[in-house]
């Protein structure tokens, strides 16, 4: 963090360049968020938060740019395809109890 | 010098050694559309293998923040710019992407770090087109990334709205990156000692500190710049791909080859790793069903990072849907397009796929889908989406089921309070 004045001696002063970007590159970035972690399972609440909290500072700044409704808007987007349904995991059955699991053993090939 | 397959680069290639494959390659997918930055696994990693005297500026797993960021500083322009100065206005790809194995983004037509030094350096010894780091430059694994600031004279504590630091006026993503396991190491070519190797059972790469003089050749030849000087041992050290895990020998594993730390401190469950099986000529043998295999060579969603460099590095990254093109065919080679597009609307396949990602911390070797019935079609961003209830299950080592995800409509339960709402 950040508690001073820019040195502009110091060299790990940040110095920043700016890239072409516009408002379309921030939408998509917010839409692939939204995509992944409705993928991922995560609720409305969960997502949208994710936009909220400043620490996330792709999805905030999007949040920022684009305004609470449209990030609102580009989740529920996702959120009617992938959250249809959720996922559930389920382990594989355990070793059968006694045996001995046995280290990878790989043939090296050649000398 | 001899003469070796680069199947990236869609081309026989210099490379000071002979050809040497090992059985199986270590190997890793990251999703870098799902990074939020969040430094778990930087942090899995130090606190392992990385945290004592003289490590402290020692960053095998790191995230940066592209396309300002990089650790060391600017690694990546360093050595894109020492290659296009050696072969000026001809670093380029030719010919298509196409569906083999053998040259899936087409050709590079220009020269790799191998072949730049043989033509640009002398004497005959330097192996490699490289740069030494500087100290500074390796001072700030972290520098640019953008965790909001506080506010002055207030410590411990965040700002709401961040709006004390520079923010980000346009485009940048995560890059989350450790040693790519090089098939052709840039770091074993460079050292005079021989002491890096690349183990032919797992093709993990190994710095071998007893036979280290600390000659720093491997710090200067990585283009990635993954080996890393340790001043008060007076050697090099590298990321050891958490072998014994993937050994299956590390009591935690309890036999089965399990992934490394950074893998399983996941939290935004952006990574995979693997063992993949490599064939006589150096090339991944066809292995239809192992989740790294379909994501690089069926699904061609997952790119080597800097092909062009010619290591044959074994990382491989989605690319992040967002980020200006000619950027990312840079970074990742020509296969961008193909692999945005297939990334954007899921196939049925890849979709089951994706939800292997971070669900045990087991190696998966192989999975199987169950088809179960079409539940939804759609569109989502012009694009038509089916979505099946399928099941994905993912075998270890011997075969044995780790486990298995399916989808299921989701149970609404409502509250006492509210019986009769939604
Ligand atoms: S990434 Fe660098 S350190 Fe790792 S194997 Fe490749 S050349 Fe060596
Ligand atoms: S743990 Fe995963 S999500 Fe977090 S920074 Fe690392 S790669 Fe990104």
């Amino acid at each position: 963090m950040s508690y001073h004045d820019p040195e502009p001696e110091d060299p790990q002063e940040l110095v920043g360049v700016e890239l072409p970007g516009d408002e379309a590159v921030t939408r998509e970035m917010a839409a692939t968020f939204a995509d992944e972690f409705a993928q991922l399972g995560l609720t409305r609440i969960q997502i949208l938060s994710l936009y909220r909290r400043a620490e996330y500072t792709g999805a905030h700044q999007a949040w920022r740019l684009l305004g609470e409704d449209e990030i609102a808007r580009i989740v529920d987007e996702s959120l009617a395809v992938y959250g249809r349904f959720v996922w559930v995991v389920t382990d594989g059955p355990e070793e059968v109890a006694g045996s001995v699991a046995q280290p990878l053993r790989l043939v090296r090939r050649g000398s | 010098m001899p003469t070796v397959k680069n199947w990236q680069l869609g081309r026989d290639m210099a490379y000071p050694y002979d050809a040497r494959y090992p059985e199986r390659q270590f190997a890793f997918v990251f999703n870098i559309n799902r990074c939020i930055a969040c430094q778990s696994c930087t942090m899995a990693c130090k606190s392992t293998w990385t945290f004592s005297k003289g490590q402290e500026h020692m960053w095998w797993a790191n995230v940066e923040t592209k396309p300002y960021g990089g650790y060391p500083r600017w690694w990546d322009v360093k050595i894109l710019e020492q290659l296009e100065t050696a072969n000026p206005g001809a670093q380029v790809w030719g010919g298509t992407p196409g569906d083999g194995r053998l040259a899936p983004y087409g050709t590079f037509e220009g020269q790799t770090i191998f072949e730049a030094a043989a033509r640009a350096l002398s004497p005959d010894s330097a192996r490699v087109l490289g740069y030494l780091p500087t100290d500074e430059e390796w001072n700030s694994p972290n520098i640019y990334e953008d965790n909001p600031v506080g506010k002055r004279g207030v410590r411990n504590a965040l700002d709401d709205t961040g709006v004390q630091l520079p923010v980000h006026k346009t485009w940048f993503f995560y890059l989350a990156r450790i040693c790519n396991h090089c098939s052709y190491p840039a770091c074993l070519a460079a050292c005079p000692r021989k002491a890096i190797y690349k183990r032919p059972e797992d093709g993990i790469v190994l710095l071998d500190q007893s036979e280290c003089r600390g000659y720093r050749k491997c710090v200067e030849a990585c283009p990635y710049k993954k080996t890393m000087y340790r001043g008060n041992t007076r050697t090099s050290e590298k990321c050891i791909a958490c072998y014994p895990r993937v050994e299956g020998t590390d009591p935690e594993s309890n036999g089965e080859p399990m992934e490394t730390r950074c893998m399983e401190a996941c939290i935004g469950q952006i990574r995979m790793q693997g063992l993949v099986t490599i064939a006589e000529d150096g090339t991944w043998a066809e292995d239809r069903y192992n989740p790294l295999y379909f994501l690089v060579h069926v699904a061609k969603v997952a790119l080597p990072l800097y092909p062009q460099f010619g290591t044959q590095p074994n990382g491989y990254y989605i690319p992040p849907r967002w980020v200006p093109r000619p950027y990312l065919r840079q970074m990742f080679g020509p296969g961008v397009d193909l692999a945005i597009e297939n990334s954007i609307s899921p196939s049925r396949e890849l979709l089951a796929v994706l939800q292997l990602f971070r669900r045990s911390n087991r190696i998966i070797f192989r999975y199987e889908i169950e088809e179960g019935p079409k539940i939804y079609e759609g569109s989502l961003h012009g694009r038509k989406v089916e979505l099946y209830n399928d099941t994905v299950i993912a075998f270890g080592k011997d075969g044995r089921e780790l486990f298995r995800t399916t989808v299921e409509e989701p149970v609404h339960v409502r509250s006492n309070a509210h019986a009769n709402s939604i």
